[in-house]
């Protein structure tokens, strides 16, 4: 692909992109019209380097990539840009939900539906509400008397110039380097996706021992190939089979597994992490307690500082000393 | 062998063959001698008294004890003297040190350069330094009286100067090679150059020395490349050698300058050493310096620009007369005619001045003329034996001067002094410069300058060489027109009534610090007895000439060459030039005397009118204008070399000033702070602005690696070319 | 499931390059808003969205590799983003009780 399409394509996005960050603030007159042009010039960009991509990237059938895909990027793109251009930080987060569902969905495109919907689960189920949370406490207007006036450092945006052009060259060299190898990013065939997922099967053999139990009755036993059950999986990835004896001795018979054998992406994705991450799962675990420790002790000063003056300000007693009246709190907080 | 000297002399190709077909017997050559290291304290002591007065002077010693050190430590110099000339066998040289020993390559002639700091001692040394440490001491006494009224300040400094100035030309006198003489020669041009300026805060006397050194740096050039052509031809520059290499060791095995290697730069060596000697004796066209120098306290000017160093100039070419000789039949005539001709020229300039001192001083270039055309005329006697008298007589004439001006502060205006000789207490001084007169004029019988200058003008009519009879007619006019200027200012200031201004400086610089001011006063003690010292020295001259010291003293060394023998041509009283010489000197300087005496003291008037006669005809203004002028060769030089170079060099200055500096320089320490402030905004402290900073650096990062290639192949291009 | 999309997958000619070209459009978005936005609550959620970026990278990287490390390696993305949320939240909040602003440029204590 010539580099020359792709930059002019980066440079009408970072066009764009500038133009909608920059018309922010209270309601100009003429901001309509910017930004208008603006998004129009983004999303011209965004299709650019997508169809153009994919021009040059075609292969035997020639196509242009399916619906699916164009539907979720787009709203992921565009929920992004909005996040950062919208000058109401609520508004702000809830874009971000929109871009975690539509990352979600680009997920299910790449068959990791386990980490589609724990995304979900714990984005937009437990980071984001942190944020709304914190955001409650922390945004106030101004001016007490106009409540919904934003705060000026939320429509005034900061230089937006130099990072639309340090984005936008930042964009144009990542798209070059993706597209310099191009050449060799087919994506694999579906069929060694399966052949692919039905190896994992050959780490679970209870598993496998399941499904032959509840065809063959009495005793069995699997044929080990070293470590691991023998599996013989078909050459397009639609079948398997495994291999049992009755008794020692016995000529290994075949067993044909059913479809619904296979390893679903949460078995997989499970096995993955503690047969071959376990020590990062531990530390996972600690860095998690590290990060509610740290939340715990910085919060809890937090509210101690805002305790204490409010109290200043109301002139009340300290908790628990009732024989001083009308002194007031001093020094950092007890126990 | 007489006979056949008798039928070579007269002709310089004869003096050649002489010097061939005698082998030996050309001129005499020194060789070492161990044991006489004591005559290296004739350098030694000017050198003490050099570094004691100096400790004088940054011990701020207020008191005559600097000039009683320099008169004491000189004074033995020339005893020690005195002792070399007594102690005097043969010519020898005397190592005091081994200074310059350089040797490279191997074989061929310029692979070695040796130079020792040794004296060469033959007579022609000998005669020079006899009146040369003399002088010295006798001046730094008159000094010691002179120089009173800055004994306040500058007293030591000036006997440093006089120290300095003794050591330096006594190197150059005793020199063993042309290092040493160089050293010497650069040593007194220094000296000059310090003393003339002595009254540094006169603008006029800072310029003076300026221009007298650089006029001499002209003159050194010529020598130092002299000194290089030599030691490149002749493989040494040490005039006699052990192992009989030395430069007068190969002119006197002979010298073919016709098929030298090198051509006409061998043959141009005689041609560099004459600038050289034209540059420190002020000939044409480097005398400019030497009326300016008079700038100079009187001493100074008695000392080194009349008596001893601007016959350094004449103690080389004397030194080199082999050389001259051997390497171009044109160098000889070119000194005849280059003398004869400042003679002339001075002599004119001498005789429209009003200032005694300028008088004397184009008067000691008129005279220092007369010995180059000795030189050149192949009289190296006559040349060597008018530097001696003329050193005595005009030693006396400038220190009379100076006496004027110590007692009348600072008049030296002619016109404006008279009848000396009546007032009491300036007697000796009056009788001492009439003598002195005399012996400039050349006076019949009674002054010395009379046989000094007899030789060379009869010399120049029995020489033969290019135009040599008119430069001996040149001669005799210039002896008239010394005659006149002369006594004009003898009779304008010595004789007649009585009448006195005084100046209006004292002693050339602006303090006045003697009560009683307005009279003049008369010298005293010091500057009397030296007066008298170097007038009896005159005398002594005289009768050393009829036992014919100075011809043994000349023959004796290699200047040899160009002793005449006297002998006696048949044809009568007028084909001798010997013969009638005296008789027509004479009867010219008694003209020359009558025509001064008639427009200078009995009829003052006359003069004036005459001036004025002459300024008036239009067919003739331009005559003593031009004379009174100087002939304009200050302003001739001023156009021509000085100003081109003033613009030269301020036209440089602005180049350097505005371009380089300001633009280049100044340019290039911009560019950092600009850099700086265009990177400034980035540094607020704000967390995005590093994160800003974090992700250009990685844009930057992926640059370089995502055009490595490209990048690598460009270098490649650029660079690599060259390289393969 | 899996059928009907690996179905409709083998008959467009959707590469890797898509993906990473999505995923890298994401991230200079984030960060553009990072540098833009003064409201540091909104900075980071900026930073969150770089998060996401690299996750649905890595998802297309092990989808291509038929490695599941990608997708367990977005476990650990989301938990360091939880991790960080937290404490950054926290920070936050702790820095408006002190000035009573949100606004990331009044913190500029950190210059020559």
């Amino acid at each position: 692909m010539a580099p020359t399409i792709l930059y002019i394509a980066c440079v009408l996005g970072g066009l764009g992109l500038y133009l909608l960050v920059r018309g922010g603030g209270p309601e100009r007159r003429g901001t309509g019209p910017i930004k208008a042009l603006g998004a129009l010039l983004g999303l011209a960009a965004l299709a650019w380097l997508v169809v153009g991509a994919s021009d040059a990237l075609a292969g035997e059938e020639g196509g242009r990539p399916e619906a699916f895909f164009v539907i979720f990027s787009l709203i992921a793109v565009a929920a992004a840009v909005r996040l950062i251009t919208h000058t109401k930080p609520v508004y702000s987060a809830l874009y971000f939900v929109l871009v975690v569902l539509a990352s979600a969905g680009l997920f299910l495109l790449l068959e990791a539906e386990f980490m589609a919907f724990a995304l979900v689960i714990v984005y937009a189920g437990a980071i984001l509400i942190t944020y709304l949370f914190v955001l409650m406490l922390a945004q106030q207007s101004p001016d007490p008397r106009k409540p919904d006036e934003q705060a000026e450092y939320d429509m005034n945006p900061r230089e937006p110039a130099s990072g639309a052009i340090v984005g936008f060259i930042l964009l144009a060299l990542l798209s070059r380097m993706i597209f310099e190898g191009s050449g060799e990013l087919e994506a694999p065939p579906v069929e060694e996706a399966r052949v692919a997922a039905w190896r994992e099967l050959a780490r679970m053999p209870q598993r496998v021992e399941e499904y032959i139990a509840a065809d063959v009755d009495g005793e069995f036993e699997l044929v080990w190939d070293g470590e691991r059950p023998r599996l013989e999986i078909s050459a397009d990835g639609s079948s398997a089979a495994a291999y049992y004896r009755v008794a020692e001795g016995d000529a290994p018979r075949r067993f044909p597994l059913p479809a619904a054998a296979m390893p679903e992406n949460v078995q997989r994705v499970g096995l993955g992490l503690i047969l071959r991450f376990p020590v990062s799962l531990e530390l996972a675990g600690v860095i998690l307690l590290m990060a509610m420790f740290g939340a715990v002790v910085l919060a809890r000063r937090a509210m101690e500082l805002g305790e204490d003056a409010k109290r200043e300000a109301a002139q009340m007693r300290r908790l628990g000393h009732h024989d001083e009246p009308g002194e007031p709190a001093g020094g950092a907080g007890a126990s | 062998m007489t006979a056949a000297i008798a039928d070579h002399v007269g002709s310089i190709g004869g003096l050649l063959t002489l010097a061939q077909e005698h082998g030996d017997a050309g001129f005499p050559l020194a060789h070492p001698v161990e044991g006489m290291g004591w005559a290296g304290w004739i350098l030694w002591l000017p050198i003490i008294s050099m570094v004691l007065c100096g400790l004088c002077a940054a011990l701020r010693i207020k008191n005559k004890l600097p000039a009683w050190i320099t008169v004491a430590l000189v004074g033995a110099a020339f005893v020690l003297t005195l002792g070399l000339y007594a102690s005097y066998e043969e010519p020898v040289t005397i190592e005091l040190f081994r200074w310059f020993e350089m040797q490279w390559g191997e074989g061929g002639a310029a692979t070695a350069f040796t130079a020792h700091f040794s004296l060469y001692v033959d007579k022609l040394a000998l005669l020079w330094m006899l009146f040369v440490t003399g002088l010295s001491a006798l001046i730094a006494l008159y000094a010691s009286e002179y120089m009173e009224a800055d004994l306040k300040a500058g007293y030591a400094r000036f006997f440093a100067g006089v120290s300095v100035f003794v050591f330096a030309m006594s190197c150059l006198v005793m020199a063993d090679n042309l290092l040493m003489l160089y050293l010497g020669w650069e040593g007194v041009g220094f000296a000059s150059y310090w003393l003339i300026g002595y009254y540094y805060h006169k603008p006029s006397a800072v310029e003076a020395a300026k221009k007298a050194f650089i006029v001499n740096r002209i003159g050194d050039l010529g020598l130092a490349l002299g000194l290089y052509l030599t030691w490149h031809y002749f493989g040494t520059v040490e005039y006699v050698n052990a192992e009989g290499t030395g430069i007068f060791n190969q002119l006197q095995a002979g010298v073919d300058a016709e098929g030298a290697a090198g051509g006409w730069m061998i043959k141009s060596i005689p041609f560099l050493f004459m600038l050289g000697a034209f540059g420190k004796s002020a000939q044409i066209p480097l005398y400019v310096w030497l009326p300016d120098a008079m700038e100079g306290p009187t001493p100074v000017s008695a000392l080194i620009h009349a008596a001893t160093m601007v016959t350094a100039g004449v103690y080389l070419l004397a030194r080199m007369f082999p050389l001259l000789e051997a390497l171009h039949p044109l160098a000889l005539p070119a000194v005849a005619w280059i003398g004869g001709l400042t003679a002339l020229l001075a002599a004119t300039i001498g005789m429209a001045q009003y200032d005694i001192k300028r008088i004397m001083a184009y008067s000691t270039v008129s005279q220092l003329g007369y010995m180059f055309l000795g030189i050149g005329v192949a009289t190296t006697y006559g040349g060597a034996y008018h530097v001696f008298t003329h050193s005595y007589f005009k030693a006396v004439l400038f220190l009379t001067c100076g006496a004027i001006m110590h007692g009348f502060a600072g008049q030296l205006d002619l016109r404006k002094v008279s009848g000396l000789r009546h007032m009491p207490g300036w007697r000796i001084v009056s009788w001492t410069m009439l003598y002195a007169s005399l012996c400039l004029v050349g006076f019949p019988f009674i002054a010395n300058g009379f046989y000094s200058k007899d030789m060379i003008m009869a010399q120049a009519f029995i020489s033969t060489g290019p135009g040599f009879t008119a430069l001996g007619v040149i001669a005799v006019i210039t002896a008239l027109l010394t005659a006149y200027y002369a006594f004009r200012v003898w009779f304008r200031v010595c004789a007649g009534p009585r009448y006195y201004e005084m100046g209006d400086e004292h002693h050339g610089d602006e303090h006045d610090d003697h009560p009683g001011h307005d009279k003049p006063h008369a010298p005293r003690w010091a500057i009397n007895l030296t007066l008298l010292i170097i007038t009896a020295g005159a005398l002594l001259s005289i009768w050393l000439f009829y036992r014919g010291w100075g011809e043994e003293m000349v023959a004796d060394s290699t200047a040899a060459g160009g002793v005449p023998h006297p002998h006696h041509v048949d044809g009568g009283f007028w084909a001798d030039p010997h013969a009638w010489m005296p008789w027509v000197a004479g009867a010219v300087t008694i003209i020359g005397m009558a025509i001064a005496w008639y427009f200078h003291l009995a009829n003052r008037r006359a003069a004036d009118r005459l001036r004025a006669a002459l300024l008036g005809n239009p067919a003739t203004r331009w005559l003593p204008t031009a004379m009174e002028n100087k002939w304009y060769v200050d302003e001739f030089y001023h156009a021509f070399l000085r100003f081109p170079l003033w613009v030269v060099a301020h036209s440089l200055n602005f180049f350097d000033r505005y371009l380089v500096d300001l633009v280049v320089i100044d340019g290039l320490g911009r560019i950092p702070r600009w850099v700086g402030r265009w990177f400034q905004p980035l540094q607020n402290g704000v967390l995005q602005s590093h994160a800003a900073t974090m992700a250009a650096l990685a844009g930057l990062v992926a640059i370089f690696g995502l055009y490595a290639p490209e990048l690598r192949r460009f270098l490649e291009m650029l660079f690599g070319g060259g390289g393969g | 499931m899996m059928t009907t999309l690996a179905q409709l997958e083998s008959m467009t000619s959707l590469t890797l390059a898509h993906y990473l070209i999505v995923s890298a459009a994401l991230f200079i978005i984030g960060l553009v808003g990072f540098l833009t936005r003064r409201n540091m609550i909104v900075m980071f959620l900026c930073t969150e969205l770089m998060f996401q970026a690299a996750a649905i990278a890595m998802i297309a990287f092990g989808r291509f590799h038929f490695d599941i490390s990608g997708q367990v390696f977005v476990i650990f993305i989301l938990t360091v983003a939880a991790a960080e949320a937290a404490l950054a939240l926290a920070l936050v909040v702790f820095l408006y009780h002190l000035r009573d602003t949100l606004d990331a440029e009044r913190w500029s204590e950190l210059k020559e």
